[in-house]
């Protein structure tokens, strides 16, 4: 009797161990494995080196134009897209005197005139008057509205373009969708790659936080489609967005897959002559009104043979020809 | 195993697993805070 109750006992805990430890190893396998990343410490902010693209310390990373003219007086506070830092890190290097980038070890100075945040606070630093030129792509419905609402117009100047791209993992044999397809999938009417001519298993539909710059671009890619909130993401096989350079020039990432969209592999002469259907401009943005001329200069400079080189040279695609 | 033994180590036991179990979680969220959607799919295999 007693031996029963001991053998029944040491289950139950057996049990319980056995219970955590699947948890765990769930947690692990569907969670953590997926997010431990393996670029360096401390650099992981937006998952980009952000070491390789700070100006004046000689990275080649950077392509500016050494002979251009500086920027003489009140010099203007420039932030962006982290998807457009080695744009505007180019200008900068080109066109700023040098002692007016600060960089600590947490990050630019309030002080530098160098900022790098993303495009959610971009936006909001240039509605604020913390930046006075940001270089993003367009700006979100709700955006506009927190410009509007602050008594804020926005002028936006387009001085080069990129590609709006959908990625999958390297194992997904599915390298081609239709922009109905995608919509299919964001709207939730399309929930498995069988259905798409891949395996049988669920589509992750993955999400950017509202405001980024790739999920306002999905959202005007939607258009009146609503986008269906997934909750399924754990368990299927991911698609994700992005845009291009983002993707091949600053995270380098193997493991991904850009798909073609309605047949068309996203390069720069398939974005640059229109036939990628999902291209999205780059701006640089500024309050109107701006008295400070230099924001002018700055933007004219980035509109030059000079600037529109640097837009090319860091992996872009120049909205004149250089 | 007298019943006040056997509940005091499933009680241990079960702490000690919700413990690890919720220290997992943390530290997977701060990672997902950290890690762009492109590396994530490139893991997600």
């Amino acid at each position: 009797m007693d031996k029963n109750k001991l053998v029944r006992q040491l289950g139950v805990i057996a049990l319980v161990i056995l219970i955590f430890a699947g948890l765990d190893m769930g947690i692990y396998h569907f969670f953590i494995k997926r997010v431990i990343s393996h670029h360096s410490p401390g650099m992981q902010k937006m998952s980009v080196e952000v070491s390789n693209y700070v100006p004046f310390t000689g990275s080649q990373n950077i392509f500016s134009a050494k002979d251009a003219a500086k920027l003489e007086g009140e010099i203007p506070t420039i932030d962006g897209a982290a998807a457009l830092l080695p744009m505007y890190a180019g200008f900068v290097e080109s066109i700023y005197p040098s002692e007016t980038v600060i960089l600590k070890a947490d990050g630019y100075a309030p002080e530098s005139k160098m900022h790098y945040t993303n495009t959610r606070g971009a936006y909001k630093d240039i509605v604020d008057g913390k930046a006075d030129i940001i270089i993003c792509a367009q700006p979100s419905d709700e955006q506009l509205k927190y410009a509007k609402d602050n008594g804020v117009e926005l002028e936006m100047v387009q001085i080069g373009s990129d590609a709006f791209v959908f990625i999958v993992n390297e194992t997904n044999p599915v390298s081609d969708l239709t922009i109905d397809q995608i919509r299919g999938i964001y709207s939730g009417k399309i929930t498995n790659w069988k259905e798409l001519g891949g395996k049988n298993i669920p589509i992750a539909a993955m999400h950017r936080n509202k405001g980024s710059g790739s999920q306002t671009a999905l959202e005007k890619l939607m258009g009146n489609e609503p986008i269906k909130p997934d909750y399924t993401t754990l368990f299927g096989s991911p698609i994700g967005f992005s845009f291009r350079y983002y993707v091949t020039g600053m995270l380098g990432e193997g493991g991904v897959k850009i798909l073609k969209i309605n047949g068309i592999e996203p390069t720069v002469q398939t974005i640059a002559d229109g036939s990628y259907p999902v291209a999205g401009g780059v701006y640089a943005i500024y309050r109107k009104g701006e008295k400070n001329e230099n924001v002018r200069k700055a933007i004219d400079f980035m509109l030059s043979p000079e600037g529109q080189k640097i837009v090319e040279q860091s992996g872009y695609i120049p909205v004149k020809s250089v | 195993m007298k019943d006040k033994t056997f509940l005091i180590i499933l009680a241990l036991v079960t702490l000690a697993g919700i413990g690890i179990t919720t220290a997992l979680a943390i530290h997977g969220y701060r990672l997902w805070q950290s890690i762009s959607i492109v590396e994530m799919i490139a893991n997600w295999r």
